[in-house]
């Protein structure tokens, strides 16, 4: 396939030319109460061209490996750019990237490739009966194992050729408790870039355990008050602050459309606590792989360092508008789209309390568990869901009462953070940012405030 | 090699290889589509996708294989990894058997049109540009920040061991824009308004220009107070929020694995008498309507909810088997490469009387949400999230913008609490037709 793609290039009558091949094989082992769905196994794989005739760009892809149709993409696309030229305003111009040649593979102990499909199926089934087994509220469940297997080549006019083998695997957990005419449903997840030994780590019925756990105990739990409440945010729950609420703003396509964050490089945004980052590289990371879809080796971009805005996400076009180095921050979901400036693991750097110790100075607040999707305007005002609220009166955890959605302006919130737990826990996310990607979230837990948009007073 | 030829060699070759039963799934998309980002063009793709996906059922255990590869050898090889996965599995008690051939219906009129299948990229573009116009157009402080224009021309066929053989096609545009509204260095939250259609009939204007509106009419945002009660959602929100936890509710699936609310309330009332709700998979241009759905099953027209009683569940195959009762045409894929569920196809809430104008004006004292950023929980129906381009009604009267308000309760005591169902119907993404909805006893939370 390279081959074919190094002739397509060569044929290229456009000022720059990318073509990226990608195959992807998904493995899907789902149990619902107790009963195993279909096997799920197949391969999705084709190829796309990006063309940038004088500043602008032109996009084509197909399923099909036959080198006529390569070719034919690789024509549809010049002449998009060509086309739509007099529509756009932008010139774009990309920032110098040293073309590489290299070969990368997810680091694996257990490559899933070899894997005794029928062991997977019996640990699905185990998690499964432990959470159905868990007490007589559990009313119904969902548990799944994927592995997705995702096959990169990138071929740029400049000279790089890049292959990447990036490894997935992860799994989740949906607990369903039913009493007395209460319905509650929890949800937890596992996974990493990595072979199967993240289910050794991070076990799937441990997962289940925790779900069915949350959900026997909120089942006839009411919902969390209203309100402007001190809250510690756990672990598992900051990268979603971290992601939604700043990491977007820190993308340099919003940054330049005026979000929060423009203008404001060496400004204070944050506590002194906060050192905020997005890093390409994090082992085992969900958004973690060597060079991004446009062939830029990817690294740890310091977003916010100690309470300071230092710097943002970059594509080669936006690297070139902002006169900095691009930072590898272009990616596609699969070879049907051009890449868009994406976070790849976001997280907050840990501080050294314990959950005991952030708790202890609240007196009236919440504990706030469990994340659910969220969501963030430009302007920083974002949300995200929990789903567990746990009452702090006196500095002690009380009972545990549904989550709800919580809100706020990101930058207030952060500014508020005046502890850091030492838990710092690395996360699976999706991000559905146009198209959807993988996106690893992280941090520790930590204490601020929150709007909390539960039952009015 | 045709899409419905692919699947039938599909089948034939699953049954020679041993399966006991197969069916196959075969879908090709063509999309043209612009997307805006920064104010400005950002990309236009072209792009097919296609592929096949295999069930294939031996001694109760089930396979499912995909591939995008249509080619002859590739099809063979998916066939024999369904049956290779089938073996490896465990055997599902509760299979019975694929769907049988069935009549089916005239397909509804208004699914396919040609205009917007032989759309180009440039024209696509144009409309694009049509909708960002209109928002420089309506105001300057509105600007677009991102949006998309999306042409899509759908093949789909189906075809299973027990006889069943379908193919057609359809059409549907669509296109969304997020504006803000900029002055005195100031901010708006982000507006998002869309049209989604069958056909040709699609106005970028009006979506510029009523974004364009939303905008900036939440510009200069004012505290708002906390309390218990009314709050106008408009179409989106409303069908967020009160429908996707009826959605969830009425399938059979979630009813049978006892994890929906209303396993036992048909007959009884679950909403207000003025709610009738139906789903109906063969509405004339409807964005969900088919003659068949992702089983071969015909689609049909089944009333959920009349007079505020729960009347129906939503059956595939699978679920309508368990219960020996037929399937309601609801099967449900994402695409080729995954297995069928049950969802609604088309849900219609039937119209009352008032204007959107004349709803706002028997507000004593509420909000109005035009957006709904949060989470909604299917299961509890609870819901709780940012009241966006949210506006305080007062004496029957828009006031001003809110800022940091959230809205919280739980969609099944909202059914019971709806005030007016107001008469203007819009579809929305979700394939819900739905006017602005008037509920009381919510939860507002101001900062």
């Amino acid at each position: 396939m390279l081959d074919l793609m190094l002739n397509a290039v060569a044929k290229s009558t456009a000022d720059h030319v990318e073509i990226r091949h990608h195959k992807r094989e998904t493995f899907t082992i789902s149990v619902k109460d107790g009963k195993v769905d279909a096997l799920n196994n197949g391969t999705v794989e084709g190829v796309c061209v990006r063309a940038l005739v004088k500043g602008s760009w032109g996009f084509s892809s197909t399923t099909s490996l036959l080198e006529k149709d390569l070719v034919k993409s690789l024509r549809d696309a010049t002449s998009l750019a060509k086309t739509s030229k007099k529509q756009k305003k932008r010139v774009v111009k990309l920032a110098d990237v040293k073309p590489a040649s290299d070969k990368y593979v997810t680091p694996m102990k257990q490559d899933p490739q070899k894997a005794d499909r029928e062991e997977l199926i019996g640990l699905v089934l185990d998690t499964d009966k432990i959470v159905r087994g868990f007490s007589k509220a559990i009313a119904s469940d969902s548990v799944a194992l994927t592995v997705v297997d995702d096959d990169l080549s990138f071929v740029g006019s400049e000279g790089a050729r890049i292959t990447q083998r990036l490894v997935r695997c992860f799994g989740s957990v949906w607990a369903v408790a039913r009493q007395k005419g209460n319905v509650v449903s929890t949800y937890e997840s596992i996974g990493a870039q990595s072979g199967l030994e993240v289910l050794k780590a991070t076990p799937l019925d441990t997962c289940g355990k925790k779900a069915a756990e949350r959900a026997n105990a909120l089942v006839s739990a009411p919902m969390a008050p209203g309100g402007v409440f001190p809250v510690v945010l756990e672990n598992r729950i900051v990268g979603l602050l971290a992601h939604e609420a700043v990491g977007h703003c820190a993308e340099a396509d919003l940054v330049h459309g005026g979000s929060f964050l423009a203008n404001k490089i060496g400004r204070k945004v944050a506590s002194p606590l906060v050192t905020l980052v997005d890093n390409g590289r994090f082992a085992g990371g969900f958004g973690t792989m060597k060079y991004d879809d446009e062939g830029v080796p990817t690294e740890r971009t310091v977003l916010i360092d100690k309470g300071v805005v230092k710097g943002f996400m970059h594509s080669r076009e936006t690297a070139h508008d902002f006169e900095v180095k691009p930072t590898g921050n272009a990616r596609a979901w699969n070879f049907e789209f051009d890449p868009i400036i994406r976070m790849r693991n976001t997280y907050i750097e840990a501080g050294d309390y314990s959950v005991e110790e952030l708790a202890e100075s609240i007196k009236d607040g919440y504990f706030l568990k469990g994340g659910l999707s969220g969501q963030a305007d430009f302007t920083g005002e974002f949300m995200f869901g929990t789903q567990e609220a746990v009452h702090i009166k006196n500095g002690e955890l009380q009972e545990s009462l549904r989550g709800v959605t919580i809100s706020g302006n990101a930058f207030e919130v952060l500014k508020q953070v005046d502890a850091l737990g030492k838990d710092f826990v690395m996360r699976t996310g999706m991000c559905g940012k146009e198209q959807v990607n993988y996106a690893g979230i992280g941090g520790p837990s930590l204490r601020t405030k929150v709007l909390m948009g539960g039952i009015a007073k | 090699m045709s899409l419905l030829s692919s699947a039938e060699a599909a089948v034939r070759r699953s049954l020679k290889l041993g399966a006991d039963e197969s069916e196959a799934y075969a879908r090709k998309t063509r999309t043209v589509e612009v997307v805006l980002e920064r104010a400005e063009i950002q990309s236009e793709r072209v792009k097919i996708q296609q592929g096949v996906g295999i069930r294939l059922i031996k001694d109760k255990k089930l396979g499912f294989a995909f591939a995008s590869d249509l080619s002859v050898k590739s099809v063979q090889a998916t066939c024999e990894n369904a049956l290779n996965l089938a073996k490896s599995s465990v055997a599902n008690p509760d299979w019975v058997a694929l769907p049988k051939a069935a009549r089916l219906p005239k397909l509804p009129q208004g699914l396919f049109d040609p205009k917007v299948a032989a759309l180009s990229g440039s024209e696509v573009l144009g409309l694009a540009l049509r909708a960002y116009n209109a928002v420089k157009d309506c105001d300057k402080r509105a600007v677009i920040d991102d949006g998309k224009f999306s042409a899509m021309t759908s093949d789909v066929a189906v075809s299973n061991s027990q006889g069943v053989e379908a193919a057609e096609k359809y059409t549907l545009l669509y296109g969304f824009v997020v504006c803000v509204a900029k002055a005195h260095g100031q901010t708006s939250s982000m507006a998002f308004e869309y049209d989604v259609t069958r056909n040709i009939k699609f106005s970028p204007e009006k979506i510029g220009r009523s974004a364009a509106e939303k905008a900036v009419a939440s510009l200069k945002p004012s505290k708002g107070e906390s309390f218990v009660g009314k709050v106008i959602l408009d179409s989106d929100p409303a069908s967020e929020i009160l429908f996707s936890p009826v959605i969830s509710s009425v399938n059979a699936d979630n009813v049978q694995r006892r994890r929906s609310l209303w396993m036992d309330k048909i007959g009884q009332l679950v909403a207000v008498p003025q709610l009738n709700l139906t789903d109906d998979g063969l509405l004339p241009k409807g964005v969900g309507s088919s003659s068949f759905d992702a089983e071969g099953v015909p689609r049909q027209r089944t009333p959920l909810i009349t007079k505020g009683k729960l009347k129906a569940f939503l059956h595939n195959s699978f679920t309508a088997n368990k219960e020996k009762r037929k399937s309601t045409g609801n099967a449900e894929r994402e695409s080729y490469n995954a297995l069928p569920t049950v969802l609604i196809s088309n849900l219609i809430v039937e119209p009352g009387k008032k204007k959107l104008d004349d709803v706002i004006s028997e507000v004593d004292k509420g909000i109005i949400v035009r957006r709904f950023s949060g989470n909604v929980r299917p299961d509890s129906g609870e819901f709780s999230g940012i009241a966006k381009q949210a506006s305080y009604i007062e004496k029957g009267e828009i006031t001003h913008a809110l800022r940091e308000t959230m809205i919280s309760g739980n969609a099944y005591t909202a059914l019971k609490s709806i005030v007016i169902i107001g008469s203007e119907i819009r579809p929305t993404f979700d394939r819900v037709y739905t006017p602005p909805i008037l509920i009381d006893n919510v939860n507002v939370v101001s900062k």
